[in-house]
C-alpha cells in the first residue's frame, strides 16, 4: 500500500509537504541568500537566454531589426532539411556506439586500476593524464596518429599485416576515429568508476568468496550491481555530452569545412553552430537547440525510469 | 540577518558604481580597428600608429579577432570603428542584416579615389549599385610548376601547359606509380591544398552566380565542365589511392609541403607562396615557375584568367563616430598604406597606384606575374551574396561528392540549384 505522505509526479518521488513556520521561512531566506550567486547566474545566463531562444525559434531573427514572428516555419523547414537528419543521424551514431563502448572500456580500466599491484598509483596517473590534455591539442595529436601515411596507428597495423584505413579522409572511418579519440580521454569516467569500485563493501565479496563464488560470479552478482548507480550517472552524463559533441568535430573540420569528409562529422551541434554563426540563421538555430533539448530531456527521463530495473542503491 | 542583506546590497551597489566610474575615466578618443586575419599584430599596430602620428587620433588594433566575437560586437552597442573581414561574403551577410553601412557617404567624406581601385576585387563589394565594403588587399591564384620534375618527365621545363587539356596530359606524364601500385608522385591534384573551382569555372566561361549576381547558376554548363574536368584526375588515379597519397603530405607551411617536396609537380597556389615567408624561406632551392592558369583549348581568349578573393573593410552601422571611421578608412585605402601593408605580407594591392610601388617589384619576377594579372581583362573576383556562406558550404559538399564519390556532376549540381533557388530569391529579396 502506498504511504499517504509519499507524493509522486509521473512516477517520480516528490519531497514531503512543507509546513511553513517562521523558522522555515527564515531558513529559506538564508538559504536563498547563500544560493544567490548561483541563482542570479542561473536566471541571467541560463534561464533567460533559454526562454529568449524559445521565442526566437518561432521567428526569423534579424540582428538589428525586430524579429519576424513566423509561428512554426523554422520547425517545418527543419523537418524537411536533409542536413538536419544527417546531423541527427551522425550524433545518434556517436550516442549509441561511443557511449556504451566508453562505459564498458572505462569500467574495465577501472577494474584493472583497482587491483592491488605494485606501482598502481603510477598506472592511475597514466590513465588519467590524457583527460587533462586540452581537447584541441588532443584532437590534433590524434589527427597525426591517424595519418594514413606517416601516422603511428597505421604503421603498427601494417606490421601485423593490416592495411589501415584512410581514417579522417574516409567517411566510413571518420566517426570511429573520433570514438577512438574519445576513448583515449576517458580518464574522468574511470576515476568515477574507481571511486565506486572502492565503495563496494569488502564484506560482501568475502562472504561470496566463502560461499565458493568465482571471480566472474563476484563481479556479475556483487560488483556490477553495486556500481550500477555510477553506471547510470556516467551513462546520462555521457549521453548528454555526446549529444552536444562539438569541439573535436570543429577542429577536424578546420573551421572552414565543417562536417568533412562528406558530411560524416556534421554533428548536431556543429550544424547548429553553422546555422547560427555562419549562415546567421539564429531563429533556425534556436529551433534546433530546442529540439535537441527536448530529445535529451525525453531520453534522460526514459533512462531514469528504466534505470529502476537495473540500478541498485545500497541502503 | 537584515544586516547581512544590507551589506550584500551595499556591495552590489558599490561594485556597479566602480564599474561605471571606470568606464567614464578614459575620455581620450581611441578608434578601434578589428582585423579578422593577421599573424603579425605588432606590425599591423605599428602601421596604424603612423595614422596616430599624422592625425593625432589613437588607433587600437585587434588582430586577429576571433570569429565569434564579431557578430555580438556588431549587434551590441559598442562595435569597432572599422572592421576588416577576410572576404566579401560576410560583408554582404552583415549588410543584409543592417550591421554594416553602405559606404557612399564614407567614400565621399574620405574623398576615396575609386578609380584607383582594381575593378575585380572591388566587384566583391558591389551589391547592385551599392558598395558595402572596400577591398584592402587581395589574393589571386596561378599555376606553379616544378621545373626539375618537368625535365625528369621529358617536358620542356620553361614551358608550362598552354591549355587545360594540355595540363591534364602533362599531369599524366608527371605521375609516377610505384611497383606496388601506390602513387609516388602526382602531376596535378585539382583541389590541392583546397578547392579552386572558382578559377576553373571562370576558365570555362561562367560562375555559380550570373555576372551581375542576380541569378543562381550552380548547374550551368561552365560549372558542370569545371567539375567534370576536376573529376578526371580522381578517376584516373583512384580516389582511395589519391587520398592515401595526399594524407601523407607535410604541413602546408613547412619544407615538407607536397609541392616543395616534389610529390606534386603542378599546383594552383596564391601569390604569397613566392613572398619571403613561403618558398624563399622554406625551400629556397626549389626550381619552379609561375604562370597564369591556362584556359581551355577552345577559348584562348580566356588566357590570363584570375579570380581575386581578399579582405573587405566595413564600417559597422553602430560605429560611434562615422566621420572618424570614414577618415581612417580613407587613410587605409591610400596607395602608400596599401603598398606598405601588402608588400610586407606579400599579398596583392587593390590600388593601381600602390601596384606601381617599387616594393612589389622588389618581391621578384614571380610576384610580378601576379601583379600583372591584376590588370588582366580576365580578372574576376569570387562573387558574393548574402547567401554565400550557406551556398559555399553546399558547393563544397557537392565537390566532395563529385571528386571523392564519383557522383555525376550534372545531377549533383542540379540538386544544389534546386535546393538553393528559393533560398537565393528570398535572400536577394526577389
Amino acid at each position: 500500500m502506498q504511504n499517504p505522505t509519499e507524493r509522486k509526479l509521473f512516477g517520480f518521488n516528490l519531497p514531503p509537504k512543507v509546513v511553513w513556520t517562521k523558522r522555515t521561512k527564515a531558513d529559506l531566506r538564508t538559504g536563498l541568500l547563500f544560493l544567490s550567486p548561483w541563482l542570479i547566474g542561473f536566471f541571467a545566463f541560463t534561464l533567460y537566454p533559454m526562454l529568449v531562444s524559445l521565442y526566437y525559434s518561432f521567428t526569423i531573427y534579424h540582428s538589428k531589426r525586430a524579429p519576424e514572428w513566423v509561428w512554426f516555419q523554422n520547425y517545418t523547414e527543419l523537418f524537411a532539411d536533409d542536413k538536419f537528419y544527417l546531423s541527427l543521424q551522425n550524433t545518434l551514431y556517436m550516442v549509441v556506439i561511443a557511449v556504451p563502448l566508453g562505459l564498458f572500456a572505462s569500467f574495465l580500466c577501472a577494474l584493472l586500476l583497482n587491483l592491488k599491484v605494485r606501482g598502481q598509483a603510477f598506472y592511475r596517473v597514466v590513465y588519467f593524464l590524457p583527460s587533462i590534455v586540452p581537447t584541441v591539442a588532443g584532437t590534433i595529436l590524434f589527427l597525426w596518429l591517424l595519418n594514413p601515411q606517416v601516422g603511428l596507428v597505421n604503421s603498427l597495423l601494417a606490421r601485423i599485416g593490416i592495411e589501415g584505413p584512410n581514417w579522417m579522409a574516409d567517411p566510413n572511418w571518420s566517426k570511429p576515429a573520433l570514438i577512438l579519440l574519445g576513448m583515449w580521454g576517458m580518464g574522468g569516467t574511470i576515476i568515477i568508476y574507481l571511486s565506486g569500485l572502492q565503495d563496494v563493501p569488502q564484506s560482501l565479496i568475502e562472504a561470496a568468496e566463502l560461499d565458493g563464488a568465482n571471480w566472474f560470479q563476484r563481479l556479475w552478482h556483487i560488483t556490477i550491481p553495486m556500481v550500477s548507480p555510477i553506471t547510470l550517472f556516467n551513462l546520462i552524463t555521457g549521453m548528454i555530452g555526446m549529444f552536444q559533441y562539438f569541439a573535436q568535430a570543429y577542429v577536424v573540420g578546420g573551421g572552414g569545412n565543417l562536417g568533412r569528409p562528406l558530411g560524416s562529422t556534421l554533428f548536431y551541434s556543429v550544424y547548429l553552430y553553422q546555422n547560427a554563426f555562419l549562415f546567421l540563421k539564429m531563429g533556425y538555430a534556436s529551433a534546433m537547440a530546442w529540439i535537441l533539448f527536448i530529445i535529451i530531456l525525453i531520453l534522460t527521463l526514459l533512462l531514469l525510469k528504466v534505470s529502476d530495473r537495473f540500478t541498485y542503491y545500497a541502503g | 540577518m537584515k544586516k547581512l542583506y544590507g551589506l550584500f546590497c551595499i556591495l552590489i551597489a558599490a561594485s556597479m558604481l566602480l564599474t561605471a566610474c571606470g568606464a567614464k575615466s578614459s575620455e581620450e578618443k581611441v578608434l578601434r580597428v578589428w582585423i579578422q586575419w593577421g599573424d603579425n599584430p605588432q606590425q599591423i599596430q605599428a602601421l596604424f600608429d603612423k595614422y596616430t602620428a599624422e592625425s593625432g587620433v589613437k588607433v587600437e588594433v585587434t588582430a586577429p579577432i576571433d570569429d565569434d566575437k564579431i557578430l555580438p560586437a556588431l549587434t551590441g552597442s559598442n562595435p569597432p570603428d572599422v572592421l576588416v573581414l577576410s572576404g566579401g561574403d560576410l560583408a554582404k551577410s552583415f549588410y543584409k542584416e543592417g550591421l554594416v553601412d553602405e559606404l557612399s557617404s564614407a567614400i565621399e567624406t574620405g574623398n576615396i579615389d575609386m578609380a584607383d581601385m582594381f575593378e575585380a576585387p572591388l566587384s566583391q563589394c558591389r551589391q547592385g549599385d551599392l558598395i558595402v565594403c572596400l577591398p584592402w588587399g587581395t589574393d589571386a591564384y596561378a599555376l606553379f610548376w616544378n621545373k626539375d620534375l618537368f625535365e625528369a618527365a621529358g617536358l620542356d621545363p620553361e614551358k608550362p601547359p598552354a591549355t587545360m587539356e594540355e595540363l591534364a596530359e602533362y599531369a599524366e606524364k608527371l605521375t609516377v606509380v610505384g611497383a606496388d601500385g601506390t602513387l609516388e608522385q602526382v602531376g596535378f591534384i585539382p583541389d590541392h591544398s583546397w578547392s579552386h573551382t572558382d578559377l576553373y569555372v571562370r576558365n570555362f566561361g561562367g560562375f555559380w552566380y550570373s555576372d551581375d549576381g542576380s541569378a543562381l547558376t550552380v548547374n550551368s554548363q561552365a560549372m558542370i565542365d569545371a567539375m567534370t574536368w576536376q573529376q578526371q584526375f580522381y578517376t584516373k588515379y583512384g580516389v582511395e589511392n589519391l587520398q592515401a597519397f595526399t594524407s601523407g603530405f607535410g604541413e602546408y607551411s613547412s619544407p615538407d609541403a607536397a609541392f616543395y617536396a616534389g610529390k606534386v609537380a603542378m599546383m594552383v597556389e596564391g601569390e604569397w607562396q613566392v613572398g619571403p615567408n613561403f618558398i624563399p624561406a622554406l625551400k629556397p632551392e626549389l626550381n619552379y615557375g609561375v604562370a597564369a592558369f591556362p584556359p581551355p583549348a577552345a577559348h584562348p581568349e580566356r588566357a590570363g584568367t584570375i579570380v581575386n578573393q581578399g579582405t573587405a573593410v566595413v564600417i559597422p552601422s553602430g560605429a560611434a563616430d562615422k566621420e572618424a571611421s570614414a577618415k581612417l578608412l580613407a587613410w587605409m585605402m591610400s596607395p602608400a598604406v596599401v603598398a606598405e601593408e601588402f608588400c610586407f605580407n606579400a599579398n596583392l594591392p587593390t590600388s593601381k597606384k600602390a601596384a606601381e610601388d617599387p616594393c612589389f617589384a622588389a618581391l621578384g619576377e614571380k610576384f610580378q606575374v601576379f601583379v600583372d594579372l591584376m590588370a588582366s581583362p580576365n580578372a574576376y573576383a569570387v562573387l558574393t551574396t548574402p547567401l554565400s556562406f550557406e551556398l559555399n558550404d553546399a558547393l563544397y559538399s557537392a565537390e566532395e561528392a563529385i571528386l571523392y564519390q564519383g557522383a555525376d556532376p550534372k545531377e549533383t549540381l542540379d540538386a544544389v540549384q534546386a535546393e538553393f533557388e528559393p533560398k537565393f530569391k528570398e535572400a536577394m529579396g526577389q
